[in-house]
């Protein structure tokens, strides 16, 4: 019988751990041995080179823009997106039908796909028939009128507006959850039952969401760090970089330039610094406040 | 007045969503002149062959077959395959089980696209580029953590006086699996295969290095191609046509199965 198990677990196992470890597994390992040579994918020759790939990428001042604009969005689209979900989470929870149809429509900007969302903002903010310059207009406020995404800044903050109303509903969705996890007794017991004000917000809501916080801040790092497709549909890395990001660097590298020793650096250190990244955030959040009751 | 900002601040949220996706609906029926005319306004009469231009001259149509397809099979495969490893996972006892349902796992931690350049390389020597094929088993592959995560916490909520009732009857492992078991978690299957439907519908890195021929694009990378030459002929009101064909299936697929949706993708925030 113990035998015949094991079989039959083996048996079941194998189709997804094959498929899993040859197109997973395999490529990871291989893109941490990849880092160490020469390549340009054609050649048969491959040169080992040590960590001079390594060395060139810290090196590679674009490089270091990358992630500079890779961690000026966790900070600024993070913030933007975690503090406005929070609001609108606490503002969705009462019975009304505006609160309702906010819940219905608040992720279909998750699932029309990041492509859709970058294609959606890029014609927002056209120079010609974009709805953004032809609204600022309208109300009087011709002289924000701008290519938006003809110039560094703007062009930043157009990716920021991109991703906070691509990523938001999750957010939103992932605090109503926290917050009907609160129990009903403390709420009570603070006296403010029933309340949905400021007060609430700040002394019940905003404290014991402590675990999820700590889960959404996870999530916004790791979504920006895996950000792509969006910044090259909306800006292609541009207007002269200003809003190039890791992987469309990486991208580059590998498939316009060939370097693919250089782009399995370049992913190493990606994968490094993601890791070392959620980890800090573990750090920020370890204390939790209420102490493990309100999980 | 409280009640009144919270709804206009609710009202401000919802439009900012619908505007945008109701303008690119607007637009995919207008003419090119009346799309750089007045951006706000919609069309006199409705240029429904902007989606027949689409669809055939811009190849929208092949590219959105070749979707169905890609995600169809995918989801033919990776939903038997999942299923059986998690009802391994939480039902099937083995020495060391708990370390290789980890090392699965650990797959939904590290983004796809950092192994790019070896999967490039292995596709391309197992003569896989650039084949829909080829793209499949990819898919699959990237899948597998994600449905097996769900998928097995749908199998550890099933009584295992189930099983059992089934050995009674004589039946063999596997056929406990298929006849008993499967059906039971036939919801946990419908919310894995929806999630992963929207997911392969969208996914856009992985098949812009692995596909090459214009006959093979899917939709999320033809589009983006169909992008760059609308602004040589800008054709745009086929361009707004072709957004809108990409998107409005996963809207549907969305508001239809949302409250699944919701609760699956709490269920992976929350425990992962």
């Amino acid at each position: 019988m113990r035998r015949s198990r094991a079989g039959f677990a083996l048996a079941f196992l194998s189709p997804a751990l094959i498929l899993y470890g040859v197109f997973v597994l395999w490529p990871l390992v291989q893109s941490v041995q990849l880092s160490f040579y020469r390549w340009r994918g054609v050649s048969v020759r491959r040169k080992f080179v040590g960590f001079d790939n390594f060395r060139e990428a810290f090196q590679d001042s674009i490089v270091g823009q990358s992630w500079l604009h890779a961690a000026s969005l966790v900070f600024i689209a993070g913030a933007v997106t975690i503090a406005l979900a929070l609001l609108i989470a606490h503002l969705v929870e009462g019975q009304s039908r505006v609160a309702d149809l906010a819940r219905r429509v608040m992720l279909i900007p998750h699932v029309i796909s990041l492509v859709a969302v970058g294609l959606i903002w890029s014609f927002l903010l056209n120079p010609t028939f974009g709805l953004v310059n032809a609204t600022l207009k309208a109300v009087n406020l011709g002289g924000l009128v701008q290519p938006w995404l003809a110039k560094p800044v703007p062009a930043f903050l157009a990716v920021v507006a991109a991703f906070v109303w691509y990523a938001i509903g999750f957010f939103i969705l992932l605090f109503t959850a926290g917050m009907r996890q609160i129990p009903e007794e403390v709420r009570e017991a603070s006296g403010l039952d029933g309340a949905s004000g400021w007060r609430a917000f700040s002394r019940i809501t905003w404290p014991l969401l402590w675990s999820v916080k700590r889960i959404a801040v996870t999530y916004v790092v790791i979504w920006i760090l895996n950000l792509f497709s969006l910044v090259k549909l909306l800006t292609e890395g541009g207007p002269d970089r200003a809003t190039e990001l890791p992987l469309t660097y990486l991208y580059e590298q590998m498939m316009g330039n060939g370097k693919f020793g250089y782009a399995s650096a370049l992913a190493v250190i990606n994968i490094i610094l993601a890791f070392a990244a959620s980890g800090f955030v573990l750090w920020i959040f370890r204390r939790d406040p209420t102490s493990g009751r309100a999980k | 007045m409280k009640s009144f900002l919270t709804k206009s601040f609710l009202w401000v949220y919802i439009l900012s969503i619908l505007v945008p996706v109701g303008w690119v609906v607007m637009s995919s029926l207008k003419t090119g002149a009346d799309i750089f005319g007045n951006p706000w306004a919609p069309s006199a009469v409705p240029q429904f062959k902007n989606y027949a231009e689409a669809w055939s001259e811009a190849q929208i149509g092949t590219y959105f077959w070749n979707s169905v397809l890609v995600s169809g099979v995918t989801l033919a495969v990776l939903l038997p395959i999942s299923a059986m490893a998690a009802y391994v996972f939480a039902k099937v006892p083995f020495p060391g089980r708990r370390a290789v349902y980890t090392v699965v796992l650990g797959g939904m931690m590290f983004p796809n696209f950092l192994v790019i350049v070896p999967l490039f390389l292995l596709m391309r020597d197992l003569h896989m580029l650039d084949t829909l094929w080829g793209l499949i088993v990819i898919f699959v592959a990237f899948s597998l953590s994600f449905s097996i995560f769900v998928l097995t916490g749908f199998f550890e909520s099933v009584p295992d006086e189930l099983a059992e009732a089934g050995v009674l009857d004589g039946a063999s492992e596997a056929g406990i699996f298929w006849r008993i078991m499967l059906p039971v978690v036939r919801p946990g299957l419908l919310v894995v295969g929806i999630l992963n439907l929207i997911g392969l519908w969208n996914e856009y890195s992985l098949s812009l290095v692995l596909i090459q021929s214009p006959e093979n694009r899917t939709l999320p990378i033809g589009l983006a191609n169909l992008t760059m030459v609308q602004h040589y002929q800008s054709n745009w009101g086929a361009l707004f046509a072709a957004v809108t064909m990409t998107m409005l299936p996963m809207v549907a697929v969305y508001l239809l199965f949302r409250r699944r949706l919701e609760s699956a993708m709490l269920a992976g925030a929350l425990k992962g």
